[in-house]
């Protein structure tokens, strides 16, 4: 466990960059949408905050699960991780969990922006708390996508086939159609985007546990497929 | 009895998704590593070194055969806590050196209380102890191959892999690494050393392997390796002086009556032996009575008769050229 740990904090460590500035993006969106000229903002900029700042964690989960095995492996880092006690389930798993302690964070500090947000529209604070493991997520199935995909796939076709998967209902989004609710993260999406701070919005967790499912669904093939992989060959 | 480090008629192929071409690596090749030795791994570039030890760590799966680390099939992650690996070109983290062996420590599932005694154990072994909290990126490639090292026996392992460890260090580094390396073999580990360097296995291996186009062409104890069975040296004195025409002082004298014995190559007289009618000459093994009688009929006395004892440098590419002339 304690493995697991350290190996997700490393994995977050060597991106530490990409994930401050991804912090600041929140603080200065929340700041755009608040408009401190103002004593008041608009309703509908605080729902696109928060709706908007779901959508990116999912989308940057993405972008930093599928490129966690490409980078390491030509780095030639993966080498001595794996000489170690540590199979390739538990190091797919570290990457997941990486993305996942991020998310939290990332989720953590969308939701207190959107509160401040709502306070000063007069907005009720409780269902952001709601959207919260939503958000989470949404950035788990988003990244064990990304992963499974990498295992085979370039990370640039990975991350672009995740996020084909990610997005392709938006536009069928007013259709409703039920066989979409199949597609991995559609249903965290979909509540993405039906988010709202009415009294009456609250979270499907039933869609939340499949979603769950699915993530661990995708860590378990993607461990399957990365465990016959040569990871010593050089890439490129 | 099993090995500390088993292949069984191994063999990998390298092939591409794009390309029909297929690369054999490594071609029917067995070894067996017996426990608490120092076995050198030797063979040119692309001879499939680094392959079959990255085979045995897991890092790649055989396309055939199999094999066996400390009882466990290849691959297998649990085992790999005993095991300490150094790679060839080491890519550590950029982390301050003591931080990178607890991560690498925990890694193989040590204790918190353990992994700190032992840290300031291994940082001491490599004599890193006062560059401990300096980022690793900040450290010479000869301290970071050191780092590589300690990594690699942060858990006290029972068997250490070792694939070039001396690649990038200056002499004096060389030396200790390989005092380091003969001491933790006295404390009872198997050694298994892949290096390019024939002067240190030679020094520091029991047993050598040398592989070439992914076969294994020679195995045996260091010894036996350097010592020729088909080719002895002579040494014998009291010739008649005028059986030995010096042509010059740097080539080898023409002995009368032994030039003529197939296959014996007259050494240059050595000062120290070149009076006294001294001669010293080698010999092929089946040779060797009849240049001994002609020595005895010319009236000398033969003082020894050893096999001759070659460098592992002559071996090496002895192997290695018949092979690639049969190639």
């Amino acid at each position: 466990m304690m493995s697991l740990v350290l190996m997700a904090a490393n994995f977050l460590r060597q991106r530490r960059w990409p994930v401050l500035l991804l912090f600041l993006w929140i603080l200065l969106t929340a700041a755009i949408a608040g408009d401190f000229g103002r004593s008041h903002t608009a309703l509908d900029d605080v729902v696109f905050h928060a709706q908007q700042q779901a959508i990116y964690i999912c989308i940057f989960s993405a972008f930093l699960a599928a490129d966690a095995l490409h980078t390491e492996r030509k780095s030639r880092r993966i080498l001595l991780v794996l000489a170690k006690a540590v199979s390739r389930g538990d190091y797919l798993l570290a990457v997941l969990g990486g993305t996942g302690m991020l998310a939290v964070v990332y989720a953590v500090l969308s939701a207190l922006c959107s509160i401040w947000l709502a306070t000063r529209t007069m907005l009720p604070s409780g269902p952001v708390w709601e959207l919260l493991p939503l958000v989470v997520a949404g950035a788990l199935i988003s990244a064990s996508t990304a992963v499974f995909l990498s295992t085979f796939l370039n990370p640039y076709f990975a991350t672009a086939c995740t996020l084909a998967i990610f997005c392709a209902p938006i536009p069928f989004h007013a259709l409703r159609h039920p066989a979409w609710i199949w597609l991995p993260g559609f249903p965290m999406l979909a509540q993405f985007l039906q988010f709202s701070f009415r009294p009456d919005w609250s979270p499907n967790w039933m869609s939340v546990g499949t979603t769950l499912l699915e993530a661990l669904v995708f860590w378990l093939l993607a461990s399957a497929i990365f465990e016959r992989r040569d990871v010593a060959v050089p890439l490129e | 009895m099993p090995g500390i480090l088993d292949y069984t008629h191994v063999v990998k192929d390298y092939t591409s998704l794009w390309s029909p071409r297929r690369v054999r690596a490594l071609d029917d090749f067995s070894l067996s590593l017996e426990r608490g030795e120092i076995f050198g791994f030797l063979g040119p570039n692309g001879a499939g070194k680094t392959t079959a030890i990255h085979l045995a760590l897991g890092f790649m799966r055989p396309s055939g055969g199999s094999g066996q680390m400390l009882g466990r099939p290849f691959g297998d992650a649990k085992t790999r806590a005993r095991v300490g690996f150094l790679a060839e070109n080491v890519a550590l983290y950029h982390r301050p050196a003591r931080t990178l062996l607890r991560f690498y420590g925990t890694l193989s599932g040590m204790r918190p209380a353990r992994l700190r005694l032992r840290c300031r154990e291994v940082l001491e072994q490599i004599g890193l102890e006062a560059e401990a909290d300096r980022s690793v990126e900040k450290l010479s490639r000869g301290m970071q191959q050191r780092i590589g090292l300690a990594q690699a026996l942060i858990s006290d392992p029972e068997l250490l892999i070792l694939d070039e460890p001396t690649s990038a260090l200056d002499p004096a580094a060389r030396a200790a690494m390989r005092e380091l390396l003969l001491e933790c073999n006295r404390a009872g580990k198997t050694i298994f050393l892949s290096s390019h360097l024939l002067s240190e296995i030679e020094l520091i291996c029991h047993r050598v392997g040398i592989l070439s186009r992914g076969r294994l062409m020679k195995l045996g104890r260091t010894e036996d390796l350097l010592v020729s069975r088909d080719r002895y040296e002579i040494v014998a004195r009291g010739m008649p002086a005028g059986s030995i025409d010096q042509v010059s002082s740097d080539s080898a004298p023409q002995v009368r009556g032994l030039n003529s014995v197939p296959q014996v190559r007259v050494l240059p007289l050595d000062t120290n032996l070149g009076r006294d009618g001294h001669v010293q000459f080698t010999v092929a093994a089946a040779s060797q009575r009849e240049a001994l009688e002609r020595v005895w009929a010319l009236g000398g006395e033969v003082l020894s008769v050893n096999p001759v004892r070659r460098t592992l440098e002559e071996v090496f590419l002895e192997l290695t050229n018949h092979k690639e002339a049969h190639a």
